[in-house]
This record gives structure tokens, sequence and C-alpha cells, in this order.
């Protein structure tokens, strides 16, 4: 490494040349995405976030607005409750699609017949389309004649839930959807985190008499922390900006149900025209997002493992 | 490498770009006489009328050519704001609602029209009313090409079979009420349900402003109460289908409708059209009629509540003139017709436009009748703030009707939000 920096400060004017123009191949290499970055997230959010000063109603006059949309936000109720339904969201969507991609994962990580098929249908919803997918699930789910509940009052259960159709339920329902539908992506990369762990560590593990639970607590839990942990990670922006879903399945009901933040910042921009005080709510969740990513890599050094 | 050589190359790149060239002064020259409009509109597949009254433009005036730009209904505002906020220069705009008006009005995205009604002289008395009902601050910023009415469909299939009289033309909600307690029957896949409230909160909430006495935007929402508690009571009773069924299922009225699962349906005139095509292509084939929407005690038969859809010119339209030039057909007696052709009710009502959609095969006899009102009040006025009403009308009417809070509950809690969210 030492000797490496010595020949790059001592290079000859030709070196350096090539070294720039290998550069510049590099460079142009990213270009054209970082160009498209620039026009279609980097420019809007910048300007987002000197909206968030401002008042705008997307057409008339731009005009200062100092803080105050910031102070509109501790009185507006429905961003009180849309932040908690974006908390609980994340609360059930990240364990549970966690859970569910590493037990896929270990399962399709056997030798089993048609394992390739198995690997393909649960990677399926994820490829699928999500509006197809948010009305199947709202049939799944239909309260009175639906599979679900279909199944449910067959096995005996009196008062079967009305999921979505429900205060109390619908925010359930969207993240059992929403398992389903991201669980195939997660899945993959724990299989190829999976398939990366030498087997020598389990022979050497067998040899000190470990059980298979050991097996799996003591080597492959820590051999896949860096699986783990950029899933954790990826998985947690991905719920804290959830939308889709939720609009199509319940459009945030019933009442203010299941109405996260994406959602509220989505109304108050193209339905009450309040662009600026919409962009205060967007970047509230930028830096709530920032600074639970940034916790993560801080904690990162605490618990994972790169052999 | 190359077959061709040097000199053939040579020669094809001369050749094409002489082409190019004549293409290009063919092109700069009939530029100057076609004139391209584009028009933003919802749902062509079941809406045949936007197509045909635009053929019948293009037909009288063949350098002009429309596009229609078509959006999803339940997201066409949307779509239409997000496109006039980031500069979208299409030229005319279909408005759907007073909200949508309201909202490109204020925000200077619609030009006013009144000078260019004074040059073409058109005669505003032939919308009956309509024209006044868009007008803000003296400007009118659209013409009107469509006035529908809320009145009632009846399948009469279901009320012969249970020996039961049709609909009134006078017929007061408590009336509404017990006729339809008294047409359901049946259970499970096989019930026929008395009623049928689609999810919308107009549904329920214009018969409590028919009086005349209240409208949506208030301080005090008591005045809904009756009738919230008539139709919780209904959907309690299974006179009418679940609301979070309806909700979760996205179930159209026109599908339970067109199955026979339900005896009468409130609904707008609009559905006359598309009841008409569906009956034609063998969707369904019961005889179906309509009668007046029906009232609160004490208020005069006739009074309905009704929506305008009018045509507005985009600020940023470059083809100003020819918009205007087209959407005065539109919403003119030649436009009408086309409409009236389709069964559909256009603003005009003059007694030939009235006659060709008489005409129309399958629509019924009672239509004349039904269709004659005495008081048509808009479903939501102009208000600056109505976005933000219809939020907080939107939510706790979902609430109110999946039972998550009573009737009262919900009417409390729109006092309060409408109190403490609108206004500042």
């Amino acid at each position: 490494m030492s000797s490496l920096s010595l020949n790059q400060t001592t290079a000859s004017p030709g070196k350096r040349r090539s070294q720039l123009k290998k550069y510049a191949i590099a460079y142009s290499f990213i270009l054209p995405n970082l160009i498209g970055f620039a026009i279609f997230t980097l420019i809007p959010m910048g300007f987002s976030l000197v909206l968030a000063f401002m008042n705008w109603d997307g057409a008339n006059q731009i005009s200062w607005a100092g803080f105050d949309n910031f102070s509109r936000l501790l009185r507006d109720e429905t961003f009180r409750i849309s932040l908690t339904n974006t908390l609980i969201f994340v609360a059930g969507n990240v364990p549970l699609t966690m859970v569910a991609a590493l037990g896929l994962a270990m399962l399709l990580n056997q030798p089993l017949r048609g394992r390739n098929f198995f690997r393909t249908t649960f990677f399926f919803p994820y490829v699928a389309s999500l509006v197809a997918v948010a009305v199947v699930w709202n049939m799944l789910f239909f309260p009175s004649a639906g599979p679900v509940n279909s199944l449910l009052s067959a096995l005996g259960v009196q008062n079967p839930p009305r999921w979505s159709a429900s205060v109390d339920w619908a925010m359930i329902t969207v993240i059992l959807a929403s398992v389903w539908k991201g669980v195939g992506y997660y899945m993959i990369i724990y299989l190829a985190a999976l398939q990366s762990i030498p087997t020598i560590l389990y022979e050497a593990a067998a040899v000190d008499g470990a059980n298979a639970w050991q097996k799996f607590r003591y080597v492959t839990l820590p051999m896949l922390t860096p699986a783990t942990f950029f899933i954790s990670v990826m998985l947690t922006i991905a719920s804290f900006k959830v939308f889709d879903l939720i609009m199509v399945m319940t459009g945030g009901g019933p009442g203010r149900a299941t109405n996260v933040l994406v959602v509220h910042i989505y109304n108050t921009a193209f339905k009450e025209f309040r662009f600026g005080y919409s962009s205060s709510i967007a970047m509230v969740l930028l830096f709530m997002v920032l600074a639970i990513t940034v916790v993560q890599f801080y904690m990162e050094k605490r618990w994972v493992n790169y052999q | 490498m190359s077959v061709l050589g040097v000199q053939g190359k040579w020669k094809i790149s001369v050749t094409l770009l002489s082409l190019l060239l004549v293409f290009a002064v063919m092109g700069g020259v009939s530029a100057q006489d076609q004139v391209h409009l584009r028009m933003t509109v919802w749902d062509t597949a079941t809406t045949p009328y936007w197509q045909a009254v635009v053929d019948a433009y293009q037909a009288q005036n063949p350098n002009v050519t429309v596009e229609l730009i078509d959006i999803a209904s339940a997201e066409y505002q949307d779509v239409v704001n997000v496109m006039l906020s980031g500069g979208d220069d299409v030229d005319v705009i279909t408005v759907k609602d007073i909200p949508g008006y309201s909202a490109m009005l204020t925000r200077g995205q619609i030009i006013p029209l009144n000078e260019y009604i004074e040059a073409a002289d058109i005669d505003l008395s032939l919308y009956s009313g309509a024209a006044e009902e868009l007008t803000y601050e003296d400007a009118l910023y659209a013409l009107p090409f469509r006035s529908d009415i809320w009145i009632l469909y009846y399948n009469k299939a279901i009320f012969d079979a249970a020996g039961l009289p049709y609909p009134t033309n006078d017929m007061t909600w408590n009336e509404f009420d017990a006729l339809a307690r008294q047409l359901a029957s049946g259970s499970g896949a096989d019930r026929v349900y008395g009623a049928h409230f689609h999810v919308w909160r107009s549904t329920v909430q214009l018969p409590t402003v028919q009086d005349g006495e209240n409208i949506v935007i208030a301080e005090d929402y008591s005045f809904m109460a009756p009738t919230y508690n008539m139709i919780t009571s209904l959907q309690a009773d299974q006179i009418i289908m679940d609301y979070g069924e309806l909700k979760a299922g996205s179930i159209h009225y026109s599908g339970v409708f067109k199955n026979s699962q339900v005896a009468m349906l409130p609904m707008g005139s609009w559905f006359i059209g598309s009841l008409i095509a569906a009956q034609k292509a063998g969707e369904f084939d019961f005889s179906w009629g309509v009668a007046r929407y029906p009232h609160p005690e004490g208020v005069e038969a006739g009074t309905t509540a009704g929506t305008l859809t009018s045509l507005a010119i985009n600020t940023a339209s470059a083809n100003k003139d020819a918009a205007f030039n087209f959407i005065q057909f539109y919403s003119g007696v030649e436009g009408a017709q086309v409409l009236a052709a389709l069964g559909n009710l256009p603003a005009i009502r003059t007694p030939e436009v009235l006659e060709v959609f008489a005409a129309v095969a399958g629509v019924p006899v009672e239509a004349q009748e039904a269709l004659q009102t005495t008081t048509v009040r808009l479903e939501l006025p102009m208000h600056p703030n109505v976005g933000a009403y219809e939020q907080i009308l939107n939510q706790e009417h979902e609430l109110i009707m999946t039972n998550s809070v009573t009737v009262e509950e919900g009417i409390a809690e729109i006092n309060r939000r409408v109190a403490e969210e609108i206004g500042d």
C-alpha cells in the first residue's frame, strides 16, 4: 500500500497523463447515469429543500415563509397520525420481511426437489405489478366471502377480521401485503450470502460437536451479518418511503388509519396545493431516514462481521 | 467491411440529405395551416362521446386535428394538476368538477373566456343557468357541455318479482327507505339488495343539502345526521351492500346494477349512456327505468343535485383561438346533438336536442319526465379551500360508513377538524 502511494507521488508526467485518461474513461462511464440522477433526483431534491421554507401553490408567485411550515407541522394532527403510522409500518415491515426472507432462503438453500421453481415463485411477487398485487390482496382479504376469511370461518373463527375495511386491521393487512411483495428480493440476497459461506466452517463446527441450532447461531448468522446489514438499511429506507401499495389498497384509510407520511405529502401537495408545506414534511422524512441510516452505520462496527 | 466503397456511401448521404431537406420544406409549408390541439379527457374506452364530438368537429374543420389525452377517471384531476404545474401546454382541459375548476381558476391556469364569448356572440342563456354557476368574480372560465343531475335508476324485473309498484317521480327519502326494505330478499351470493349507495361521499351527503338550507362547506355538520342514520341503518340491516366490502373489492356501481343485485340505484344521469351501451352489447337483458331523485320531506319533487362538465383553455396553450373555436363547437348546439345522440345529457337542452336524446334507442320512456327538474343544486360550491374540506369529509365519511365511529362521533369530528384545520 505504502509503496503504491509512493509511486503515485513520484510518477512521471507521462504516467500521470495516462492515469488522467484512465479516470476520464471511468467518469465517462458513470456520466450518463450521473446526468439522469442530477436532473431527476438531485435538482428536484434541492428545489424541495428550498421550497420547504416557502409558500407555493404550484402556479402563483413563490413567497418566503421562513420556519412557518415547520412550526405548522407541530400543530398538524394528520402529520402526527401519519408519522405514527409510518413508524408502525416500519416496525412491522422490516423485521417481518427479514425473518421471512431468511427463513425462505434457508429453506431453498437445501437440496430440495424443484428448488429453482420455488425460488422463482417466491421472487415473482417482487416483479409483479404493484397495482395488481394490491387489488389481488384486497380480494384475498375481502371481508365477507374472501378466501382468507372463508378459511378462518371454516377453522371456527367466529368474527374474522374485516382487514382493509377496518380501522384496527387495515395497517396489518397492508404490512402483510408488503412483506409478501418484498420478501423474494431479500431472499435472493440472503441466498447469495448463504452460498458464499465456506463449507469448511460447518465441517469444523461439526467436528467440534455443534448441533444444527448451534451451527445456525454461531456460523450462519455471523457470516450473514453483512447481508443482514445491507438488507436492514435498504428495507428501512424503503419502508419509510411506502406509498404506492397503501394508495392502491386503502388510499390511506379507513379514515386516516393507514395514512403514512408520503401519502400525507402527496395529499398536501396535490390535493391542497401547498407545495411548500408538503416539502417541509418531505424534509422531516428525509432527515429521519438519514438519521436512522447513520445510526445503522454507526452500529455496524459492533455487530457486522466481514470475513 | 464496406461493399459500397467510399463513393457509394457519399452518394447515399447526399440523397438522404436532399430528401430530408425536401421533407423539411414540405412540413414547414403544411404546418402553417394545420392546427393540432391536445385535450385532456378520461376513460375514452368507456366514454364514446369524447371521440364522437371530435370526429364531428374534424369533419367540419379538416385542418384541425384533436388529440385526446386519456387519463383514468379516478386520477383525472391529480394528473391534470401535475401537468399544469409542470407547465404542460395542452390546449383544452376538460373540467370534471367544481373543486378542480376552482383550483385551476384561482391558480391562473385557465383563462377567462369573456372576450372570446363576446366576440363569438354566444348566447349564454342557452345553458339555462349553468354558465352563471360557473361564473367567478364576473368572469367565466369554462363553457359547460354536459349537465348531469342525480336521478334514481331501478331494475323493473326485481320490482315485478316482488310485486311492488315502480318508484314514482314524487318520492321522499323516507318512502325510498321503506321501499328498499321491502325489496331486499335472498341471502349469500343470491342476495338482492333493496338499494345501492356507491362509496362516494356524495351519495350520502347530497340528500343532506337538497333542501337548500345547508351546503357542504359549513361549520356545523349536524344537518347530515338524519341521512347518515338512515343509510347506516340500511347497511346494518343488509338492505344495501356493505361499504367496507365495496371499498375493499373496488366494486363499481355499474356491475352490481347490471348483475341485478340491486333494485334501486341513486346515481347521476351520466349512467344512462353507459347502461344503454351495455344493454346493446348484451351485458344484461332486464328492463330498467328511471325516476326523479327522491327528496326530503317538505322539499319540492324534482329538486336534485347536479354536476357540470365543462371545457376550459390552458393559459399555457399556444393555440388559444383554435382551442376556443373547438370548445365553442363542443359545448354548442352541434356538440350537444352528438352528445344527446349517444344518450348523454348536454348542458344545452333545446327542444331539438332533447328530442334527439329521447329518440336514442334504449332510453327508457320514463326518462323524459324523470329528467325534468325544478331546482338543481351544485354538488360542491366554489370555495378556495374546497380541497381541504373534501379531504376531511371523505375521511370521516369512510369512518362512519365502516362503523369505526358512530354517526354522532363522526359528525362531531368533522366539526372539530373543520374548525381546527381549515382557515390558517
